[in-house]
């Protein structure tokens, strides 16, 4: 509001001042009349504002006088304002700075610092000098960098300028060519000279005059003796003899000059002094070095003879490549005067060329004399080839059973039993008993002795007696059979015996004969007649057995009798028992009768047992070839070779019976699980615990005391007591005595 | 001397020259002078700070030719 009016104010009082023509481009007479006719609406409308815009003013008035501050008239300085907004050209409203200062001249501020930013600014400049915020200290100005730069500018100038003087300076006493040409005169350089020539002859004289003042005083000969001393003291080339030189001969060139110098040694070696060259021993140094990079191949693939320079072959010692390594370097050297090292190494050479040529062998042209070869050595060459020796073995002189080899014990025995009834063919064919056992009818016991330990036999007979009776009833049957066949090759039906096969069946008996104390043969001998005195004496009676593992006789005469009385008896139901003394075929037999071992059918696996039952024509090729079929109607996979699938027609009847069996170390048979394990330890090297070891024994030990464990009887064998004690009572009962009986018995009485 | 705008945006447009060492307050009563409302009826913002009478111009850094906001309370 304040401000519309106030423009107003800004053209009602410009109005006298402007022109109107100034306000439009180019106003006419009418115009100019138009415009005034507005101007007079104008006018009265302002007058109106005017009015409304007294009282803000008045109010104002008020307010200033409410604030105890001087009235401000608004009047006045509106006039003011009105050439300072024309001056800005602002819409705002703004005072003068007169106006200002009178304006806060009344509220009490100082007044404006009109132009001040320029003054402080220059007097700032003026000062050099520049306030901190707090007012306390004074900066120092920045240097100006233009300023600068203008006084080194001119410092540059001013010093080019000084140099140049000076050069100028310099050069003005220099004298050019042409001056210094007039300075020279002819007659100055001829003065020159011969003051030259002057000061010469005045020297020369001067020396004569000395030397003439000596040769008055004596001096001259104390100096010729002096020189002359010095001469004879002078290290000449007499005393370079014996010297040794580090290099080769050859390699000083003649008509040469060599500088040689001492060697460096030690201090404390105490060696010969040694002349070297400086340069021969880089030379030599080089020479090795191109050696080195040569790289010599050290393999030499076929011994190949090296040569050296003059054609002898080199002698090669072991590891040659290695010699100066070990023995160090070899050097030529050769002492002054002394040793004409050239001479030696020509007659050096010499030397070797003449060894050479003693050494040469002749080879001859002629080749060898072609001969025919033939397939067949000649006599001489047979002499040489050698048979390859043939390795004798040793037979063991194991005594093989011969009709010569027995006659002398038969007779012993013949002898001893008092059989002489009996005749022993001579002639009667030798047959082991493992070849033919028990075919004869044992009418007569013939022993094949060893002479070693006859009389161990008599004792092993002895208890084969034992046997013999067993083996008597078994075979009776078979010996009947074949009585007419033993008849006839043998009359007697002798059972031969064969000492090894005896003394292996008999070992059992043999301990209690050790066992007993009666060691003494001749008793042995003599309770063995004795014995077979007896059994004569009781011949009905059937051979009674006095000791279960002693000897018992049969006498043969009561042989017949004997069968024909046992034979009805003893003809069993059941199969007869095979002889378990004859062999092992005879003793597994009769495991296998009697159920110790199963037959080996049984043993197999199922899918032997039931092949019989499994499909004819089946094979695993039918399975390929219905898929086959299926897809190629043609059948052509039939010819086609169908691989490792393919069945052994040959092998139909082949039914492996495979099983696989681990064993541990003791021999026992494991299971899988326990196979599994042993491998397992076997193949990481690792066994056990000692813990889990432990615990496995101890359950080993348990399982072989359950096996062991009978099965009728308690493992403190109470049932056997038992029975023991029934027997010694002779009463079905056992009574236990006791208090608890009693009472049981009072309660039944109750009871009753 | 500086010279400051001052605008309410309802139809208040003032320029006010003073020294930038003079108070908020001082300048409140120049510009009161010049509009003729109270001078402690004014308040002056630059966005949202409110310019404290006591404190001087300069320390506001208020230069010459910037735009004071003009309300009143």
């Amino acid at each position: 509001m304040g401000s519309s009016s106030k423009s107003k104010y800004k053209e009602k009082e410009s109005t006298p001042s402007r022109s109107s023509k100034r306000r439009h481009g180019s106003p006419g007479a009418d115009d100019y009349d138009a415009h005034r006719e507005k101007r007079h609406r104008h006018h009265k409308h302002r007058h109106n504002k005017d009015r409304k815009l007294e009282r803000p003013s008045e109010r104002s008035r008020q307010v200033y006088e409410d604030n105890d501050v001087e009235v401000i008239s608004v009047e006045n300085p509106s006039n003011q304002k009105i050439n300072a907004a024309e001056s800005s050209g602002q819409g705002a409203d703004s005072l003068s700075i007169a106006e200002t200062n009178r304006l806060r001249a009344k509220i009490g501020l100082k007044p404006l610092e009109v132009g001040g930013s320029d003054a402080s600014t220059s007097g700032k400049k003026d000062d050099g000098k520049k306030k901190d915020d707090l007012g306390e200290f004074y900066h120092k100005p920045a240097e100006n960098w233009a300023d600068k730069a203008q006084r080194d500018k001119i410092r540059n100038r001013l010093a080019e300028h000084k140099e140049k003087r000076q050069l100028h300076s310099k050069l003005a006493k220099v004298k050019t060519l042409g001056e210094s040409d007039s300075d020279d005169d002819v007659s100055n350089w001829v003065d020159r000279n011969r003051n030259s020539e002057k000061a010469k002859m005045e020297a020369d004289k001067r020396a004569k005059m000395l030397e003439e003042l000596d040769a008055q005083f004596g001096i001259g000969e104390v100096i010729e003796q002096e020189q002359k001393q010095r001469r004879n003291q002078q290290y000449t080339y007499k005393d370079l003899r014996g010297l040794r030189v580090d290099h080769d001969v050859d390699t000083f060139a003649e008509e040469k000059q060599v500088i040689l110098t001492l060697k460096d040694t030690g201090v404390l070696d105490d060696e010969d002094d040694v002349l070297v060259n400086v340069n021969m021993i880089d030379n030599e140094k080089y020479k090795k070095n191109v050696e080195n990079k040569k790289k010599k191949v050290l393999y030499n693939a076929y011994e190949d003879q090296e040569y050296d320079e003059y054609g002898i072959p080199k002698e090669k010692s072991l590891l040659a490549q290695y010699d100066e390594e070990i023995d160090g370097e070899k050097r030529e050297s050769f002492r002054i005067g002394i040793d004409n090292a050239a001479l030696r190494r020509k007659a050096a050479v010499v030397q070797s060329v003449k060894e050479k040529l003693a050494k040469k062998k002749l080879e001859s042209i002629a080749e060898k004399q072609l001969t025919l070869a033939s397939e067949y050595y000649n006599e001489e060459e047979l002499a040489k080839f050698k048979k390859p020796k043939k390795k004798t073995r040793r037979i063991r002189a194991k005594g093989k059973l011969t009709a010569e080899n027995l006659l002398p014990a038969r007779k012993v025995e013949e002898i001893g039993s008092r059989r002489n009834k009996f005749k022993v063919d001579g002639d009667e064919p030798d047959i082991s008993i493992d070849d033919v056992p028990d075919v004869e009818m044992p009418t007569s016991i013939k022993f094949e002795e060893d002479d070693k330990d006859d009389l161990l036999e008599k004792a092993l007979h002895k208890s084969r007696k034992v046997k013999q009776r067993e083996n008597i009833i078994a075979n009776i049957i078979k010996a009947e059979v074949k009585e007419e066949q033993s008849s006839e090759e043998n009359v007697d039906g002798n059972i031969i015996l064969n000492s090894t096969a005896e003394f292996c069946r008999t070992l059992g008996d043999i301990p209690t004969y050790g066992r007993a104390g009666n060691r003494d043969e001749d008793e042995d001998l003599i309770d063995f007649d004795k014995e077979a005195f007896n059994d004569e004496k009781s011949d009905d009676d059937d051979c009674e057995i006095v000791e279960l593992s002693g000897w018992n006789s049969v006498d043969p005469r009561n042989e017949g009798l004997d069968l024909a009385r046992l034979a009805p008896q003893e003809v069993q139901i059941l199969d007869e028992e095979p002889d378990v003394s004859t062999g092992m075929g005879a003793a597994l037999k009769l495991a296998m009768s009697k159920g110790y071992l199963d037959k080996e059918d049984n043993n197999r696996p199922s899918n032997s047992r039931f092949a019989h039952l499994q499909a004819q024509h089946y094979s695993i090729e039918d399975k390929s070839y219905g898929e086959e079929g299926n897809e190629r109607p043609g059948g052509r996979g039939r010819e086609r070779y169908s691989g490792p699938i393919q069945d052994f027609k040959e092998k139909d009847s082949f039914k492996p019976n495979v099983k696989l069996e681990y064993i541990d170390d003791d021999g026992h048979i494991l299971n899988s699980k326990e196979a599994f394990r042993y491998l397992s330890h076997k193949f990481h090297g690792k066994g056990p615990g000692k813990n889990k070891v432990e615990k496995r024994i101890k359950k080993s030990v348990q399982e072989q005391l359950m096996k062991k464990m009978s099965s009728t009887d308690t493992p403190l064998g109470t049932l056997n007591m038992l029975q023991a004690k029934q027997k010694e009572t002779q009463s079905p009962f056992v009574v236990l005595s006791g208090s608890k009986q009693q009472q049981q018995t009072a309660i039944s009485k109750s009871r009753r | 001397m500086i010279e400051i705008t001052c605008n309410d945006r309802l139809g208040k447009k003032v320029r006010v020259k003073c020294n930038p060492d003079d108070t908020v307050g001082d300048l409140k009563k120049l510009i009161a002078a010049q509009t003729g409302t109270k001078w402690d009826k004014i308040v002056l913002k630059k966005w949202y700070t409110t310019f404290k009478d006591h404190i001087q111009l300069q320390d506001y850094e208020i230069h010459d030719g910037m735009n004071i906001e003009l309300y009143y309370q």
